[in-house]
């Protein structure tokens, strides 16, 4: 299954570029922050684009939550810039935080409180005027069931699901998503997953996303931010990053062509039986030419590229960072 | 200041202290003590043993009082009984029932924002647009409500229990005097808010209840001071002192609140948490 099959039902990542990147929405540079003598975050620089979502990747302990809470202004760097909308996290916080809606893993609720207790709570802090809010957004993560029930009986996934019910419960510009499907079950994670992008889509929400499960990410980012010990090692699109990494790309097609050595037309070639031959291309122009050729000699039922997934290029980008 | 906030958060910790046995129940023995057995059992005594024992070391101290509001007031009464229970019950009480907006102030300060940190939800409220001098009147407010109902109650219950046993000996009301009105509408609210001022800022630099709850204690010192000088006769309140420690707490309190806005940060506060 290719990726594209994959993120089918998923969000269709905007063609590159159709996101202005004239004024970013978020931008940083320079940035460092350290606990004692633990240099967590190092001369971090990046960009994200309004109308974007962006994955940041990154092992434990590489700075991305500290990055989301100095760009919440609830954590001061040590030195560099920040611009969240405009505006600096450290002089102007509370607007900032009113633009943002968080999700950490840290950050908890009031267990002796029911989850809607808990979120009529929070939306007067966030100001939110609607008084059905709450209700409204438990609904949307299928928290409906469980609401009178005090948080303090919740399950991890439960009080992952109220948790981005709370991270949304002001409509906010930009999302800041902390593991969202830690602690999900494959159906709650996928459904959490389509609802991000629906957002982005729909309202033009922001979303910078953090996450372990790459295999998610790939279908919902359009762009991913590589961070390790709190430096930016790599970033792009998938399809950017795939063609900056892979050596070579692999071919299989569904032919009865006769292989007669290990090459066809200079390009190295194995037949891998059923009728199936797998190609071993350097760049990826040279596909349509070899597909032209091998149709006007052979017949051929089904070609498939077969692309390096997001998890072959973390290690990769990992790799060679590392070298 | 936005309203609104201020009392969503202070709504929300008092009903915390409701949904909280351990700490509601200490709470509620103050009152019972200090408004109904002390008064009760001390005019009980008076009435039935008489000025006896160790009680005699206080006719002691009275004979030798100077001329003071005090003295004026047990000139009048006739016998060593009601002098005993008119000193005991409007002077030697007072520093006592100070103690009661301190601990009830301290329990619900200390745990303010160490509580939040222990339970992790520091970070969801300073993540929210909330301003930090919102959040902290939201904690003063919260822990003064449950201080001023119980100090309320405890001082009602006084009132009516000295009154309702000292009948037989004075056939009057006796007490309080005319200290208790600044003592009950100025010192005490000075006093829980200072103690509170104390506790939250404390409480917001410390990582957890425990040690918040430990350091905020030390305020009852000066209590006991105020409690010795009324025992030895040296200090003796009247309404003009009262009146005054009033006013010094109002300073003191407004010199705390300028201190905790300087130095109050959330970065500070959010990193306290770690620590």
């Amino acid at each position: 299954m290719s990726a594209n099959e994959r993120g089918g039902e998923c969000a269709k990542p905007p063609m590159k570029g159709s996101w202005s990147m004239a004024s970013p929405l978020i931008e940083v540079s320079g940035l460092t922050k350290s606990f004692g003598s633990n240099r967590v975050i190092e001369d971090l620089e990046f960009e994200v684009g309004a109308g974007e979502i962006v994955g940041l990747l990154g092992p434990n302990g590489s700075g991305k939550t500290t990055c989301i809470r100095l760009l919440n202004g609830v954590l001061r760097a040590d030195q560099g810039s920040m611009r969240v909308g405009g505006r600096d996290p450290e002089r102007d916080g509370s607007a900032i935080r009113r633009m943002c809606g968080v999700l950490t893993e840290s950050a908890d609720f009031y267990r002796h409180m029911s989850g809607l207790e808990n979120l009529r709570f929070f939306a007067q802090l966030y100001g939110v005027e609607e008084r059905s809010r709450p209700e409204e957004v438990l609904r949307r993560f299928g928290m409906e069931e469980y609401q009178h029930r005090k948080v303090g009986t919740y399950s991890t996934g439960m009080r992952r699901r109220l948790g981005l019910a709370r991270a949304v419960l002001h409509s906010p510009q930009i999302l800041f998503l902390d593991e969202p499907t830690n602690g999900l079950d494959p159906e709650g994670a996928r459904m959490v997953l389509a609802d991000i992008a629906t957002l982005n889509r729909r309202e033009g929400t922001t979303i910078i996303l953090c996450s372990h499960l790459l295999q998610q990410l790939e279908t919902v980012c359009h762009r991913y931010l590589f961070i390790n010990r709190g430096r930016l090692i790599e970033q792009g699109s998938l399809t950017e990053l795939r063609d900056k990494y892979r050596a070579t790309l692999s071919l299989r097609v569904e032919t009865d062509l006769r292989l007669q050595s290990d090459t066809y037309r200079g390009v190295e070639a194995k037949s891998m039986g059923d009728g199936v031959v797998q190609f071993r291309i350097p760049e990826r122009e040279r596909v349509p030419d070899l597909l032209r050729r091998l149709t006007q000699e052979a017949r051929v039922y089904s070609a498939e590229l077969e692309e390096p997934d997001l998890e072959s290029l973390y290690f990769r980008i990992r790799g060679v960072n590392h070298a | 200041m936005n309203q609104r906030i201020v009392w969503a958060i202070a709504r929300k910790d008092v009903r915390a202290i409701g949904a909280n046995l351990q700490v509601w129940l200490p709470m509620l023995i103050l009152p019972v003590f200090i408004g109904i057995l002390l008064p009760g059992g001390l005019l009980f005594a008076l009435r039935t043993v008489g000025v006896e024992g160790d009680l005699r070391e206080i006719t002691r101290i009275l004979d030798a009082l100077p001329e003071s509001q005090l003295r004026r007031a047990l000139d009048l009464l006739p016998s060593v009984e009601q002098q005993v229970a008119y000193f005991a019950m409007n002077y030697l009480i007072a520093p006592i029932f100070l103690l009661i907006p301190i601990m009830a102030s301290s329990v619900v300060s200390a745990d303010s924002f160490a509580g939040e940190k222990e339970r992790g939800t520091l970070e969801s409220l300073l993540l929210t647009p909330t301003e930090l001098s919102d959040l902290f009147a939201g904690k003063v407010v919260g822990a003064m409500l449950p201080a001023a109902l119980l100090s309320t109650l405890t001082f009602g219950l006084a009132v009516v229990v000295a009154n309702l046993v000292g009948w037989p000996m004075f056939g009057r009301l006796f007490f309080p005097n005319a200290n208790w009105w600044p003592l009950i509408l100025l010192v005490m609210p000075m006093l829980s808010l200072t103690a509170i001022l104390v506790n939250v800022f404390i409480s917001a630099r410390v990582a957890t209840f425990q040690a918040a709850y430990q350091l905020g204690g030390l305020i009852v010192l000066p209590i006991l001071a105020l409690l010795f000088g009324q025992v030895s006769g040296v200090l003796l309140l009247d309404t003009l002192l009262v009146s005054l420690i009033g006013v010094i707490l109002a300073v003191v309190n407004a010199l705390l609140m300028a201190i905790i806005g300087r130095r109050l940060r959330r970065s500070q506060l959010f990193e306290s948490q770690v620590q």
